[in-house]
């Protein structure tokens, strides 16, 4: 995991609530990664493509997407990930959300989502769930940009 | 356009009345001209009796006349050529065929009154001419030429023959008489006969030009009415497919709407779930501490923080678990509502009591635990359905059965159905509590349910069950009284047909 230290997580959810419970539920999986939060889908984008801490400028990163946004649609900024740069592009998307309609699935594969996880709305599965993604996170193996990482 | 149609069908009735009169009216005709027919033949075939009657009465007359002239000839040759015994010979057969000739007369005569008048006259003379006409020829035939000559002279005087001659005319006359007016008869009855037939043609005309006239009215009305019927009819069916569209369109609505709530309601309920978790586990080390403090350094403690940390926020924390728990199963009870409203149906043709069968088996257990007993009674009809839907409904329908028996009385749930024309019926009675006759309707809503609460449940199985008979174009109701056992009655089109739009 230490490997991976500059890998950031990149969290889109627009539910304070939800965010600080996933946080403290990677956390306590003992994913250190710094994590950005944002509530909406204007700003996470901006940062993804324009920020130079961003992924598009700079180090690996994995994004962390809750389809229900106040402002836009979870699979529109997954469609605009999947289809920016290369750069973007290899970025690890994980949906993370309440939806758990197939079709819904489905169109977030066909978009390039490389996961797809629906929010238990019982606590402990919950935990479980995320501490579970945050033992995936520990593993996977983030693309490296450029000559950096 | 349905003024049209009203018409239509009052004239319809009318029609009917109009062409039986038409009907009865021909047939008069032909009962009358046929009639007419057969009178008109007996009366020629009568006519054609009396005309050979009367040339074989003239005929007879002829005949006498004939023979009568003949032996007058030959007696006046014998009385001039004694010696000439031919003459004799022809006279005898003259007269030995006289009186059959006249009996033949007589005979055919009889029915006329003036003719027996004139017979009796004819006899007469003839018998006085016979006399005469013997004694002359003995005389002859004696010897005596001149006395019989003399004899002869006489008589000639008295003219006997002449006299006969002129009753034989008149009595030819008669008869001719006879035919005129007979034949006159037979005149005035054809005259009457082709009146007759006439009338009766003319009704005829009549009769069939009418009808026609009616039919040929009818057919146009019928032309119009059905034109009127069939525009009203594709506009019927517009409408319809213009409302079942709008109906389905709503019903997705409501769909899409259960499922948006209830994935909205979900989202702030995993913050409440998740937080009260954080929240017990805080508590948990907050009581620890208050552990701690009690024993280390008790004069820190107030009895208002132990309580708070011991009893205060336990309980707080379990009433918003059990609370959130409960919300959470309604609110996916709504979704798993809103999710069966938009499966995809599959219809197939289904074995219902095979599907009874593995239900029964499935529920084994508690109906052991329950002493109950689950039968299929008589044949079950086999429709064409969801079989996904049926199952469902017939499962919650039977668990339901189960869950509410009479405690200490052995449970008997029996399926029934049969047909009524294009829909099976299907009846699923128990011998259980019952449901009070004031919940019938409310107990196939969401989260309601009836009677004694002492069986787990959020009242979501017959809402359901209701939902999805709904679905597949079925109905459902129910019969039943308090500690009188339930039977809820399931009426399903024999096959299902889609009435949703494809999406």
């Amino acid at each position: 995991m230490n490997a991976h230290q500059s890998v950031s997580i990149v969290m889109i959810e627009d539910d304070e609530g939800h965010a600080r419970l996933i946080e403290k539920n990677i956390r306590r999986a003992g994913i250190m990664n710094d994590i950005r939060h944002f509530t909406d889908g204007t700003s996470a984008l901006d940062y993804i493509f324009n920020d130079d801490g961003g992924p598009a400028r700079n180090g690996p990163a994995l994004v962390l997407l809750d389809l229900n946004l106040p402002d836009m649609s979870g699979t529109d900024i997954l469609a605009r990930i999947k289809g920016g740069d290369a750069a973007v592009r290899r970025t690890p998307v994980v949906v993370l959300t309440t939806t758990d309609d197939s079709r819904e699935i489905q169109r977030c594969y066909d978009l390039g989502a490389n996961v797809y996880i629906t929010k238990p709305v019982n606590y402990e599965n919950f935990a479980q769930a995320i501490r579970q993604l945050g033992l995936f996170l520990s593993v996977i193996q983030v693309p490296d940009l450029g000559e950096g990482g | 356009m349905a003024a049209l149609d009203i018409r239509a069908i009052l004239r319809d009735k009318g029609i009917g009345r109009r062409l039986r009169g038409v009907m009865v009216v021909a047939f008069l005709a032909l009962i009358l001209a046929g009639g007419a027919a057969v009178w008109m033949t007996g009366r020629s075939q009568q006519h054609i009796r009396a005309v050979s009657h009367t040339y074989e009465v003239e005929n007879a007359v002829l005949d006498a006349r004939q023979l009568l002239e003949r032996g007058e000839t030959t007696r006046r040759g014998y009385l001039l050529a004694p010696g000439q015994r031919d003459f004799l010979a022809i006279y005898r057969r003259s007269a030995q065929a006289l009186p059959d000739a006249l009996k033949r007369i007589r005979r055919l005569t009889s029915d006329n009154p003036v003719q027996v008048a004139y017979y009796a006259t004819l006899l007469d003379q003839v018998r006085r001419l016979v006399v005469l006409r013997e004694e002359s020829i003995a005389r002859i035939t004696a010897g005596d030429v001149a006395g019989a000559r003399a004899a002869f002279d006489v008589e000639h005087s008295a003219l006997p023959m002449a006299s006969i001659r002129a009753t034989l005319d008149r009595m030819a006359r008669e008869e001719r008489r006879l035919l005129t007016i007979r034949e006159r008869d037979v005149a005035t009855s054809e005259r009457m006969f082709y009146v007759v037939l006439a009338v009766a043609g003319i009704l005829l005309a009549v009769a069939v030009v009418a009808s026609l006239l009616t039919v040929l009215g009818y057919t146009r009305d019928l032309a119009r009415s059905h034109d009127a019927l069939r525009a009203l009819n594709a506009g019927l069916e517009d409408r319809v497919t213009e409302r079942t569209a709008d109906l389905t369109r709503a019903n997705e609505e409501i769909q899409r709407f259960a499922y948006i709530v209830s994935h909205d309601l979900r989202s702030p309920l995993v913050n409440v779930m998740g937080f009260t978790a954080e929240l017990e586990s805080a508590t948990g080390q907050l009581s620890q501490l208050v552990d701690r403090v009690e024993a280390e350094a008790p004069q820190l403690l107030t009895d208002d923080a132990r309580f708070a940390a011991r009893e205060d926020l336990p309980e707080a924390i379990g009433f918003i678990r059990t609370s959130t728990q409960k919300m959470d199963r309604l609110i996916n009870a709504i979704l798993q509502l809103s999710r069966q409203g938009r499966r995809a149906l599959a219809p197939e043709r289904l074995d219902i009591a095979a599907m009874v069968g593995q239900i029964r088996e499935t529920l084994a257990h508690r109906l052991a635990d329950a002493d109950a007993t689950l039968e299929v009674e008589g044949d079950l009809p086999e429709i064409v359905s969801d079989r996904f839907s049926i199952d469902q409904i017939l499962s919650n329908l039977i668990e339901n059965a189960v869950k509410y028996l009479r405690p200490g009385v052995p449970g008997r749930i029996v399926v029934r159905g049969h047909c009524e024309g294009s829909r099976a019926v299907f009846e699923i009675a128990d011998n259980g509590r019952g449901i009070d006759p004031r919940d019938h309707a409310r107990v196939f809503d969401l989260f309601r349910r009836s009677g004694t609460q002492d069986r787990p449940g959020e009242g979501i199985g017959l809402a359901t069950v209701r939902a999805l008979v709904f679905r597949l174009g079925g109905l459902i109701d129910l019969s039943s009284a308090l500690g009188e056992g339930a039977t809820f009655r399931l009426s399903l089109p024999l096959t299902y047909a889609s009435q949703e739009t494809v999406e």
